[in-house]
């Protein structure tokens, strides 16, 4: 795993975007350090890749809450979703945290991907989000743009980190 | 310089559809074990990935806890070698295998697993033996890894 890129906002800022991602890797992690500028106690972070702005998005949701589990989904999206964040209601200086995995990036075939988020709020309501997410694009993930999507900002002291995989072999593990 | 963190030790990408895939002879040279799939299944809508470590097929030599969600419900759950969730859609699974080489300790693994059109999920698995992990098989319920699947192995440095 090798660090490609790494942003930290010095500005309160709408979006975050990834432009230089190599076409010679398997799969990319991205960690993500968010607070949003929203006025709630949350805010819903989406991303897209290659600028596409159609409704080319589907995505699934595992949510907890400290007091009790959900589930939803959005099968027409313009985005996949990141998971439930910091507003700027929740406690000061609390930022969440989240990964993102996707495998194959550069494949001709749709492209899947997974989120683990945390929101920690000091406090007794916290957000755990998972989420399962298809983009049907089959184009290699070339730019990656995260954003609120209530058009808000992400605060000052927002960072992602974007990391890529290589598949290969040791020479030594067999598969069968 | 950054180090890398995920050393690749050994990838396939079907050709065709197989039942199950193995990799065998890892060395106990890194700290933890990564997994990946992404794929779908060879037939039918959708089922359970399994695993097994060391060639040891006994299922009660195995636990593992799950949550999920579907969209709209959720459920836990424990069920014996559960690994993943696989579909006719583009799926996905990562999975970690901790400490996977010590010999004095139950071997673990959390797996991330699912797809955007059926369900997601999390898992917690254990195996209930102390031997170094030294091959790794996955297997669906019924039917198999469609062509195209990819999955991947790679070695954690400490």
């Amino acid at each position: 795993m090798k660090l490609i890129e790494s942003k930290t906002l010095a500005t309160a800022q709408a979006s975050i975007e990834l432009t230089s991602i190599p076409q010679d890797g398997t799969d990319l992690v991205l960690l993500l350090s968010l607070r949003g500028a929203r006025a709630d106690l949350t805010d819903d972070p989406g991303f897209r890749f290659n600028g596409d702005t159609g409704n080319n998005y589907s995505y699934r949701t595992f949510v907890g809450n400290g007091a009790a589990a959900s589930s939803g989904a959005n099968t027409s999206a313009s985005f996949n979703y990141l998971g439930i964040i910091n507003g700027s209601t929740s406690t000061s200086s609390t930022f969440s945290n989240a990964s993102l995995y996707i495998p194959n990036y550069t494949s001709g075939l749709s492209k899947s991907s997974s989120v683990d988020c945390v929101q920690e709020n000091n406090a007794t309501t916290g957000y755990q989000t998972l989420v399962q997410n298809l983009w049907t694009g089959t184009a290699a993930i070339s730019s990656i743009l995260v954003y609120s999507t209530y058009g808000t900002n992400f605060v000052a002291g927002s960072t992602i980190s974007l990391y890529k995989i290589t598949k290969g072999s040791d020479g030594i593990v067999t598969t069968s | 310089m950054p180090t890398a963190t995920y050393t690749p030790l050994a990838t396939v990408t079907l050709g065709t559809a197989v039942s199950s895939v193995s990799f065998s002879a890892i060395p106990a040279s890194y700290r933890d074990l990564i997994f990946v799939f992404s794929g779908v299944v060879s037939a039918g809508g959708g089922e359970v990935l399994r695993v097994n470590f060391n060639g040891d097929t006994t299922s009660g030599n195995y636990s593992a806890v799950f949550a999920n969600g579907d969209g709209s419900t959720t459920a836990s759950g424990t069920d014996a070698r559960r690994f993943g969730l696989m579909y006719a859609s583009r799926s996905q699974t990562v999975a970690s295998f901790m400490d996977y080489s010590a010999t004095d300790k139950h071997k673990t693994y959390l797996s991330r697993t699912g797809g955007a059109s059926n369900a997601l999920e999390m898992i917690a698995g254990r195996w209930a033996n102390t031997a170094a992990i030294t091959s790794i098989r996955v297997f669906p319920d019924a039917n198999g890894f469609a062509s195209g699947s990819t999955l991947s192995l790679y070695g954690v440095i400490s």
